[in-house]
């Protein structure tokens, strides 16, 4: 189909109803700026929608257009503010959807907010009838929008030398149960699992003021717990305290407090939306503290592949919104997450720059202009076990927690930490010493279990805990290879 | 007590043939080994004393297990000793590694000491056994 | 295992590669180069004799290269430094070349620190210290020196299978050093001597260094050279190969100024590339003969 890229003023401004792409939001022909914000969508037009007219009509909803034609468009440059679907092509192997380029000017957006932002690029467009279903696959963010943003408050390094840890992924747990602990109980699981021998535990995205702990009460024995195992051990210790509520002001009183508390950490949930996690990441800044963000929510959304948006679009977001911390998904644990799409999530996070890389998802280059890197976190469903599998695929710089895989131990919380921290460096110095380790790993492991027995023991309860099912969300420019 | 910093605290000490390997490792890698020794292992202790400057342009970790022996020679058994490798590479310039590589005979550990204040709250203070002698009497 | 095939050994060691690079960098130096494949066959062998458990002592390595300046001691150094990497007597084969100042400090205390920085970053590989006898100052008894000769000794005996040491120098003088110093003497394993260059090596060596810079000298120009190489080798500060470099780079500037001068219009590639018997000539060598002052 060959749409007309010149516009006749009078033609196009007669009062009535137009096709989006008669209306200038299609040009085959239109170069994209170093400086426009690039949209990749996924659409799935409705039967007889032409695939052409679908994109222009996501690039008008995306940015100036309404239903039917305004003259008020002339008092403006609109030809600048109109969105261009510059290339559409068919989405390999799967007949009805298509990938569409969609190209922003920089001017359509407000500095530093990822809710101006946001409004636009997802704002109105998702519901809109002509489609069946629209997902944002990725973005191309200019780098001179990216230097609005203050990016992450810490950064992987300047994380890692707060904590004095180098070389080695650092260990977390989540305080299971998730709900129902005491304050008081609460503060046992997290000073046993420092002592044994984690960096850090987290508050559960869920865990914040509820009838069975206020979080005073929380924040109080918890630090009680990171000051007695930094003394046990010699090491700086942390815990994620979840400052989610259900205002700003709470927000902001919880992490002062934790402030005043001397905690070097604190979490919100993904939940609490764009301008409150932007706000905390400056408080975080401003207040020298690592900010955690648990990606609550975000399956809604990402999980299933014609609708909604990819993962990869939060991560970049997040990037720019602020947080040092993000879940990323473990390849190999309980929940989604095919090895390629994930490589593509982490490079996200934490590469200054990344190139296009169609196989793990990625359909941009995209230059970080120095945003500090986020750390990614691992969490769900791993194990000891699985070190070798985890460094491999997952690399140095991430944060894996073990939970279930600490608290959960035969020998107790101590040991079930111990067991991970031993796996951990013994697989870190086969690693550095120059060893296959991805294929060495179980005989590594069960080397280090010969003089360690919390590790043994680990080794024996989930030898064979695996969660081996079909991702939903994989490339679609090659057959990837299911999670082991 | 044994303090747990760096990053193979959790092993056995390492052998001098392990500590060569992360050595070479780094050095392989194209970052400065650094030799530092301290008294007051405290974990906010971040500026231990340097046995000499970042080592580099040296391609065999011979060089630095060199460095090691003087190091030993003169504060082995009375100081911690690690070794720290530095990156330079843009974006990161910072460590890549860090572990210990010696220990004093006897680690005496870390007093906690709290300060009650209002409202339940706690303020902490960690201090090291150990730097409550002076500098250079603290594990002799 | 008990028998080795030496044949194939040599060919998977990629001593070849070593060797053929050495008789491409250097002209004649006949005798080094049968010594280099003793040493290189010995050292082969000897690794057989190990694998065989015939012998279990690693072999002392470090070596004397004696000779006049310029006579390629230190291009065979590096090639040297390849060849023990490829047997698996050094782990990295890198050369670090150093003399006298980069070793001895100038005040108390500083030269132990000096000499262990270059024993640093040499582990591994190959130390060629050139003159090395100027570390041995006998008429200043408290010179700095001294103290750096100890701790390459001790280096030099118990690390053995980390750094090779070559000492470099004019041969009389380092034989005076070895024998006031039989420290040294006793673990220098070979001893290789550099002879001067035959006038022939030398004039084929600068044709060597001009075709790779892209020269090429004249019929004339060639007999002049040879002219050029008989008187300089009289003169004070001779220094083989290193001499015919440095008269080179003069034959170029004179090119340079007599293509500018002379000429008015265009010049050819030709002209460009050529040196001439003058711009040899109009060295001074030739006038110091001539009148017998200095040059």
């Amino acid at each position: 189909m060959n749409m007309e890229p010149t516009i006749d003023p009078k033609k196009r401004y007669a009062a009535g109803v137009m096709e989006y792409a008669k209306m200038g939001y299609w040009d085959p022909d239109y170069v994209p700026k170093d400086t426009d914000v690039i949209a990749l969508f996924r659409i799935t037009p409705q039967d007889g929608v032409d695939e052409i007219e679908a994109a222009a009509a996501v690039a008008g909803e995306s940015s100036t257009a309404t239903w039917t034609v305004v003259w008020t468009d002339r008092l403006t440059a609109c030809d600048l503010y109109r969105a261009k679907a510059y290339r559409v092509d068919p989405v390999p192997g799967t007949p009805g959807q298509f990938f569409s380029w969609i190209a922003y000017d920089l001017d359509l957006f407000e500095g530093g907010s990822i809710a101006n932002l946001t409004a636009s690029i997802i704002g109105n467009v998702f519901g809109f009838k002509a489609l069946k279903a629209l997902r944002l696959e990725d973005m191309r963010i200019p780098v001179a929008y990216l230097k609005t943003f203050q990016g992450p408050a810490t950064g992987i390094v300047v994380e890692r030398e707060r904590l004095d840890k180098f070389g080695r992924p650092l260990l977390g747990a989540t305080t299971k149960p998730k709900l129902g602990l005491s304050g008081r109980n609460y503060g046992r699981v997290v000073y046993e699992a420092l002592k044994g021998g984690l960096d850090f535990v987290k508050d559960d995205e869920n865990i914040n003021s509820q009838p069975f702990m206020h979080w005073r009460d929380r924040f109080l024995y918890v630090m009680e717990a990171v000051n007695k195992a930094q003394a046990a051990t010699g090491e700086v210790k942390g815990h994620y305290l979840n400052v989610t509520a259900g205002t700003m002001e709470d927000m902001y009183e919880r992490a002062e407090f934790a402030k005043e508390l001397g905690s070097c950490i604190i979490m919100i949930d993904l939940v609490i939306g764009y301008t409150a996690i932007q706000s905390m990441a400056k408080w975080a800044r401003r207040n020298d503290m690592i900010l955690h963000l648990h990606r609550a929510g975000n399956s809604t959304y990402s999980r299933q592949k014609n609708h909604g948006m990819n993962f990869r679009v939060i991560c970049k977001w997040m990037r720019m919104a602020g947080v040092d911390h993000i879940h990323a998904g473990t390849v190999v644990g309980k929940l989604e997450g095919d090895p390629l799409m994930i490589a593509g999530f982490y490079d996200t996070l934490r590469e200054g720059h990344t190139p296009q890389n169609l196989e793990h998802g990625l359909f941009f280059d995209q230059d970080w202009a120095s945003l500090n890197k986020v750390m990614p976190v691992a969490s769900g469903g791993i194990h000891a076990g699985q070190m070798h599998q985890l460094i491999h695929y997952l690399g140095e710089d991430v944060v894996l927690q073990f939970g279930g895989g600490t608290i959960g131990h035969p020998q107790g919380i101590q040991a079930g930490a111990t067991a991970n921290r031993v796996a951990l460096e013994a697989m870190i110095q086969a690693r550095n010493e120059g060893r296959d380790y991805l294929a060495e790993g179980p005989d590594i492991l069960a080397a280090a279990a010969r003089w360690c027995g919390p590790l043994r023991a680990a080794i024996d309860t989930w030898k064979d805990v695996s969660f081996n099912y079909a991702s939903t969300d994989t490339a679609d420019f090659v057959p990837t290879p299911t999670a082991v | 007590m044994r303090i747990t910093q760096g990053t193979f605290s959790f092993l056995p000490d390492l052998t001098d043939d392990q500590i060569i390997a992360q050595v070479q490792y780094c050095l392989d890698h194209g970052w400065a080994v650094n030799i530092e020794y301290t008294d007051d292992p405290h974990p906010r202790n971040t500026y231990w004393e340097m046995w000499g400057i970042p080592m580099f342009d040296v391609p065999d970790a011979a060089g630095v297990m060199l460095a090691l022996a003087d190091c030993r020679k003169a504060h082995g058994g009375t100081n911690y000793i690690r070794m720290s490798a530095f990156d330079n590479t843009y974006g990161w310039e910072s460590l890549r590694l860090s572990f210990i590589t010696d220990r004093p005979a006897s680690e005496p550990g870390f007093a906690l000491d709290r300060q009650e204040r209002g409202g339940r709250q706690i303020g902490y203070t960690t201090r090291a056994y150990s730097a409550m002698k002076p500098e250079g009497e603290r594990y002799s | 295992m008990d028998a080795i095939d030496l044949k194939r050994d040599f060919a998977a060691s990629g001593l070849d590669a070593e060797l053929a690079q050495l008789d491409r960098e250097l002209v004649g130096l006949a005798p080094v180069k049968q010594r280099i494949r003793e040493i290189a066959a010995l050292l082969l062998v000897d690794r057989a004799r190990q694998k065989l458990g015939l012998s279990t002592e690693p072999p002392t390595l470090h070596m004397s290269f004696t000779g006049n300046p310029g006579t390629g001691k230190t291009t065979v150094a590096m090639r040297m430094a390849g060849i023990l990497h490829k047997l698996g007597y050094v782990r990295r084969g890198h050369l670090v070349s150093v003399t006298r100042d980069d070793l001895v400090g100038q005040y108390i205390g500083h030269t132990a620190p000096k000499t262990k920085d270059v024993l640093k970053k040499a582990m591994g590989g190959v130390l060629f210290i050139d003159e090395a006898y100027y570390l041995y100052r006998p008429e200043n008894e408290r010179d700095y020196g001294q103290e750096a000769i100890e701790i390459l000794l001790q280096v030099m005996e118990n690390q053995r299978d980390d750094l090779v040491v070559i000492l470099a120098g004019y041969a009389d003088r380092m034989d005076t050093f070895f024998s006031s110093n039989p420290g040294f003497r006793s673990r220098i394993a070979h001893h290789i001597d550099f002879p001067d260059y035959a006038d022939g090596e030398l004039v084929e060596i600068a044709d060597t260094i001009l075709a790779r810079m892209g020269y090429r000298l004249s019929g004339p120009a060639q007999i002049a050279l040879g002219d050029y190489v008989a008187r300089r080798r009289t003169q004070p500060h001779f220094a083989n190969a290193r001499s015919i470099r440095n008269a080179l780079d003069r034959a170029r500037l004179r090119q340079a100024v007599r293509l500018f001068d002379r000429h008015e219009g265009t010049v050819s590639a030709d002209q460009l590339s050529t040196i001439e018997a003058e711009d040899i000539r109009a060295s001074r060598v030739f006038a110091a003969a001539d009148t017998a002052t200095p040059a």
